[in-house]
C-alpha cells in the first residue's frame, strides 16, 4: 500500500498539530504502524516556535524532504486556520501540503480552507487508513514540488553559466527565430549559431526551443 | 399713549381677512371725531371773538357817525354866526367887537381877518385864549391855501374852506389850521373877504361825542393817512376804528374814530373762557373715552389671542378631548378625538348615546355614565378608567379615559371634560413584544439543544477517534507481520501499549455518556412542592396578553386553598403555556357566536393526585385529529412544529401523571369545546 518516494530526498516527515494529546498520540502510533515518521506539536504557537528555531526553514527552499502538516482546525489559542494563513503568507505551504482535521460542524470552514489552498480535510472520527493514504498522497505531492524546485535551481545555475553571446542567441531562439535570421541579426555565421544553440541546450538540459521558452518563462515568473 | 399690543401682531398677519377692516374703520372714526371737535371748538371761539369785535366796531361806527354829524352842525353854526358879522361898510370897531365876541363864544376859532378885494389884510382879531396865531411866522408865509380858498370863494360866490396847513407856535409845537374864506359882494363885485381860522384840534375838542363815548379817540386825517389833529384823548389802540369823510366847500377831510378797546384776548373773557373750558373738558372726556376703548380693545385682543392659543392647543394634542354636559350630551370634541373614533364633530355633538359606544354594551355604558354623572364633582377630581370604543369603521379599540369636572366662570358644575387615549397602538406593541419573546424562547431552546449536541459530539469524538486510530494501527502492524515484512523490533510491547490506550479511551467515552445521564437526572431533582395557584400566576401574564389580543376572557377556579403539587416548575409552566395557547387559538380559529372564555381549573381528585384542566369553547377536536394528537411533528397549524402536545405529554409523564383530553358537549350533545387535563402528584400535607 505504501508509496515510493525518491530516496535522494530523504525521509518523509509528518507534522502533527493538535491540542488533544490523545489524538496526537493515537495518530502518531497509527503513522508509525505505516512506517511514517511524525512530529507532534500541542498547539499552533508551539509549531511556529519549532519552525523558528530551525535555521533550515527558509521560504521557497524549505522543506528539503517530503513533508505534510496534519492540522486540527479548532484548537485553544491560535486556530488551525489562522496558522494555515500565516504559513501561507510565509510561502511555507508550497512544498508542505496541509490536511485539516475537523470536528462536528466545522465542515464549511474546512471547505473554505481547501479553497484557499489546503490539500484536503478529514472529518473526525476519521477512517484511519484512508487518512494515512491521503497523507501519503500529500507526501508525494510534496516530493514532486521539491524535485521541481531542485530542477529549476539547476537550470537557473545553467542560465547563469551562459556567456554573453550565448545569452543573446538564447533570447532570439526563445522568440522562435530560425538560425538563419539569428545569424543575420547578430552578424555571425549560421554555423556559429548552431554551435551556440547546441551548447545552450546542453547547459540548460533542454531538448527544443519550446522547452527553452517554457524554462525562461518559469524562471522569470 | 400705550404702545400697540405686540403679541397681537402675528395673529393679525395670519388672519388678515378678519382684523384690519374694523381697525382701519376705528382709526378713521376716531380721527373724524377729533377733527370735528377741533373744528367746532375753533369755530365757537372764532365766532365768539367775531361777535365781540363786531360789537365794538359797531359802537365805533356809531360814534363816528355822531361825531361827523356834530361836526357838520358846529361848522354850520359857525358859518351862520360869521355871515351875521358886520360887512365892509360897517365900522371897524363894530366888526372887532363882534369878532371878539365870536372868538370868546367859539373856542375853535382862532382869528378873524378882514381883507379887501385885493386880499390885503384890513383888520385882524386873534383870540385871547392863546397866543396870537402868527406870532411865530408871518401871515404872508402861510397863506397860499388861504388865497386859493378865497379865489374859490370869489369864483363860486359862497364861503370856501382852505386845505389845512401847519402853523408853528411859540411853544415849539404847531397847530394844524384851516381857514374859512367868505367873499363879501356888492352886486356882482367882490368888495372884501372875511377869513376865519379854525384850529382842527379845537374843532375836535368842541365835539360833545368825546364826553359821551369815553375811550374813543377822535382825529382828522388827510387822504394820504397823515394825522392832522387829535382830540383831547390819545387812547386809540388802532384796532377798531371808523372814518367819515367830512365834505366841506373847497376841501375834504376824514374824521377818524379810534376805539381804545384792544382785540378780544382769550384769558380775561368770560364767554371765551367758558367756551374754552367746556372744550377742554370735552377733550378730556374724549381722551378718557379713547383710553377706555383702547383698554377694551386690548382686552379683546388678549382674549382672542387666548382663544386662538387654546384652539391651537386643542388641535395639536393627540389626546382626544370630549366635553359632556350634566345630561351626558356631548358638547365639544377636538380634532384628535374625531380622528380617533372616525366620526365628524356633527355626528358627535348633541348625540346621546354617542355613536362610539359598542352597540352590544350600550346598557352597561349607559349605567356607568349615569353613575358617574350622578356623583358629586369633588368625589373624583381626575379619574381614569379603561374602556372600549367603536370606530366608525366598526373596529373596536381600547381607550383610556381621564375625566375631570367642568366648572363655569361662577364655579358651577356644568359637565365633565374627558381626555381619551387610544390604547390600540400600545396593545399592538405589547402583542409584538410578546410574540418576539416567544420566538426568542423557542430559539434559545433550539440553540441550547444544538450546543449540547455539538459539545457531546466533540467530547465523544476524541476518545472514539483515538480508539479507532490505535485499533487500525494495531491491525496494520499485524498485517505487516502476516505479510512477512521486516518485523518491528518490539512488536508485543507496542501492541500491548495500543490495547491499553484503547481501553483507556473507551472508559473516557463511557464517562462522557454518564455525565449526560447525570445532567438529565439532576432535572428530576429540581422538583419541589409548590401551590398550584403559584404555577398559574407565573404564566397568567403571558396568557392574559394573548387573551386580550383575541378578546378572550380568562376564568380561574383554583379552589381555596389551592392544592399543592410536586413538580419541576419550569416544565409544568411550559405545559400550561402550551395548553392555554392551544385553547385560545382554537377559539380564535372559529368565529363562534358564543363569547370566548378560557377556564383554568385546579382540583384535588385523589389524595395523591391533583388535576389541572384547561377548558375552551372552541370547536373541539375531531376524531381524525384526535388519533394523532400526541404524535410528534403532527400539527394542524401552518406555523406549528407539532411538538407542543407531544412534549407536554412527555413532561407530564415524567412527573408520573397523565395528559388527556375530552370534547365538551352541551345539553343537545353538540360539541361546544375541548378540555385538556393532566395530573400531577400532590404534595403530602403536613
Amino acid at each position: 500500500m505504501s508509496i515510493s518516494l525518491p530516496a535522494e530526498l530523504g525521509l518523509p516527515m509528518v507534522y502533527l498539530v493538535d491540542d488533544e494529546d490523545v489524538v496526537r498520540d493515537a495518530v502518531a502510533w497509527l503513522l508509525r504502524s505505516r512506517r511514517l515518521l511524525s512530529q507532534g506539536h500541542p498547539s499552533a504557537e508551539a509549531f511556529e516556535v519549532a519552525l523558528g528555531a530551525d535555521p533550515a526553514v527558509v521560504p521557497g527552499e524549505w522543506p528539503t524532504s517530503p513533508s505534510c502538516l496534519l492540522l486540527d482546525l479548532r484548537m485553544s489559542g491560535m486556530s488551525g486556520l489562522a496558522l494555515f494563513e500565516r504559513l501561507n503568507d510565509r510561502g511555507l505551504t508550497q512544498a508542505m501540503p496541509v490536511i485539516f482535521l475537523t470536528g462536528h460542524g466545522d465542515v464549511p470552514t474546512a471547505v473554505a480552507a481547501v479553497k484557499r489552498g489546503a490539500f484536503d480535510f478529514v472529518e473526525k472520527p476519521f477512517s484511519n487508513n484512508a487518512l494515512v493514504d491521503r497523507i501519503e498522497q500529500a507526501l508525494s505531492a510534496s516530493a514532486a514540488t521539491i524535485v521541481a524546485r531542485r530542477q529549476r535551481a539547476l537550470r537557473l545555475r545553467g542560465l547563469n553559466e551562459l556567456s554573453e553571446r550565448e545569452q543573446e542567441v538564447m533570447a532570439l531562439i526563445a522568440q522562435g527565430l530560425p538560425n538563419k535570421l539569428i545569424a543575420d541579426t547578430l552578424s555571425i555565421s549560421t554555423r556559429t549559431v548552431e554551435v551556440h544553440r547546441a551548447r545552450i541546450f546542453d547547459k540548460l538540459g533542454v531538448a527544443s526551443a519550446v522547452e527553452l521558452a517554457n524554462l525562461l518563462h518559469a524562471t522569470r515568473g | 399713549m400705550n404702545p400697540p399690543n405686540t403679541g397681537a401682531i402675528p395673529l393679525h398677519s395670519v388672519e388678515s381677512d378678519e382684523w384690519p377692516r374694523p381697525r382701519r374703520l376705528r382709526i378713521v372714526l376716531w380721527t373724524a371725531l377729533v377733527v370735528l371737535l377741533l373744528a367746532a371748538q375753533t369755530l365757537l371761539v372764532v365766532l365768539a371773538f367775531h361777535y365781540r369785535s363786531s360789537r365794538t366796531q359797531e359802537s365805533v361806527e356809531a360814534n363816528a357817525a355822531a361825531a361827523s354829524g356834530e361836526l357838520a352842525q358846529l361848522l354850520a353854526k359857525d358859518l351862520q354866526a360869521m355871515l351875521g358879522m358886520p360887512g365892509v361898510g360897517a365900522s371897524p370897531t363894530a366888526w372887532r367887537t363882534r369878532a371878539e365876541q365870536l372868538l370868546v363864544a367859539r373856542p375853535e376859532l382862532l382869528r378873524f381877518e378882514r381883507r379887501d378885494a385885493a386880499l390885503k389884510i384890513v383888520d385882524a382879531v386873534d383870540t385871547r385864549a392863546r397866543a396870537p396865531l402868527f406870532a411865530q411866522v408871518a401871515r404872508d408865509g402861510v397863506q397860499v391855501d388861504t388865497d386859493l380858498a378865497c379865489a374859490a370863494s370869489q369864483r363860486r360866490g359862497g364861503p370856501t374852506y382852505s386845505q389845512s396847513f401847519f402853523v408853528p407856535q411859540s411853544d415849539g409845537m404847531g397847530l394844524e389850521v384851516m381857514d374859512l374864506c367868505i367873499a363879501e359882494r356888492e352886486g356882482d363885485h367882490v368888495v372884501g373877504f372875511l377869513i376865519a381860522s379854525y384850529a382842527l384840534s379845537g374843532l375836535l375838542d368842541q365835539l360833545s361825542v368825546q364826553a359821551l363815548a369815553p375811550g374813543h379817540d377822535l382825529s382828522f386825517i388827510e387822504a394820504d393817512g397823515t394825522r392832522l389833529a387829535h382830540g383831547r384823548m390819545h387812547v386809540g389802540a388802532g384796532v377798531y376804528h371808523a372814518s367819515r369823510m367830512i365834505d366841506l366847500p373847497g376841501t375834504a377831510m376824514q374824521l377818524r374814530v379810534d376805539s381804545a378797546a384792544t382785540p378780544p384776548s382769550l384769558v380775561p373773557d368770560l364767554v371765551t373762557g367758558l367756551v374754552i373750558g367746556l372744550s377742554l373738558t370735552l377733550f378730556g372726556v374724549v381722551v378718557l373715552l379713547a383710553r377706555d376703548v383702547r383698554k377694551r380693545a386690548r382686552a379683546e385682543g388678549a382674549l382672542a389671542d387666548a382663544l386662538a392659543f387654546r384652539k391651537a392647543m386643542e388641535d395639536s394634542v393627540v389626546t382626544g378631548l370630549r366635553a359632556r354636559d350634566l345630561q351626558g350630551r356631548t358638547t365639544y370634541v377636538n380634532p384628535a378625538f374625531c380622528a380617533m373614533v372616525g366620526f365628524g364633530p356633527d355626528e358627535l355633538v348633541d348625540h346621546n348615546p354617542p355613536p362610539y359606544w359598542p352597540p352590544e354594551q350600550l346598557a352597561e355604558y349607559q349605567q356607568r355614565q349615569d353613575a358617574r354623572l350622578a356623583s358629586a364633582p369633588g368625589a373624583h377630581s381626575r379619574e381614569a378608567f379603561e374602556t372600549t370604543f367603536v370606530r366608525k369603521s366598526g373596529e373596536r379599540f381600547p381607550a383610556m379615559v381621564f375625566e375631570a369636572p367642568l366648572l363655569d366662570s361662577a364655579a358651577r358644575h356644568t359637565g365633565w371634560m374627558s381626555a381619551v387615549l387610544d390604547l390600540s397602538a400600545q396593545r399592538r406593541v405589547e402583542e409584538v413584544s410578546r410574540q418576539q419573546q416567544d420566538r426568542l424562547q423557542a430559539t434559545a431552546r433550539l440553540a441550547t439543544a444544538g450546543e449540547m449536541a455539538s459539545l457531546l459530539s466533540h467530547e465523544l469524538n476524541q476518545p472514539l477517534s483515538a480508539i479507532a486510530a490505535y485499533a487500525t494501527g494495531t491491525l496494520n502492524m499485524m498485517d505487516a507481520q502476516a505479510r512477512g515484512e521486516p518485523p518491528e523490533p518490539e512488536l508485543w510491547p507496542l501492541l500491548h501499549e495500543a490495547a491499553r490506550r484503547i481501553a483507556e479511551q473507551a472508559e473516557r467515552a463511557g464517562r462522557v455518556i454518564k455525565s449526560v445521564h447525570d445532567f438529565v437526572r439532576r432535572r428530576e431533582h429540581a422538583r419541589e412542592a409548590v401551590s398550584a395557584d403559584l404555577l398559574i400566576d407565573a404564566v397568567l401574564p403571558l396568557v392574559r396578553l394573548q387573551a386580550r389580543k383575541s378578546g378572550t376572557r380568562i376564568e380561574l377556579e383554583l379552589g381555596a386553598p389551592a392544592p399543592r403539587v410536586v413538580c419541576d416548575r419550569a416544565m409544568v409552566e411550559q405545559v400550561l403555556l402550551n395548553l392555554t395557547r392551544n385553547g385560545i387559538q382554537a377559539m380564535q380559529a372559529v368565529a363562534s357566536g358564543s363569547e370566548p372564555v378560557l377556564t383554568l381549573r385546579v382540583q384535588q381528585t385523589h389524595p395523591q393526585w391533583v388535576r389541572v384542566s384547561i377548558e375552551d369553547r372552541g370547536p373541539g377536536v375531531d376524531d381524525e385529529v384526535a388519533r394523532q394528537l400526541f404524535t410528534p411533528f403532527f400539527t394542524t397549524r401552518s406555523d406549528g412544529m407539532g411538538l407542543g402536545l407531544s412534549v407536554c405529554r412527555t413532561i407530564v409523564e415524567q412527573h408520573g401523571g397523565a395528559l388527556e383530553f375530552v370534547n365538551l358537549r352541551d345539553a343537545n350533545g353538540v360539541v361546544c369545546g375541548a378540555e385538556f387535563r393532566f395530573t400531577l402528584p400532590a404534595a403530602l400535607t403536613r
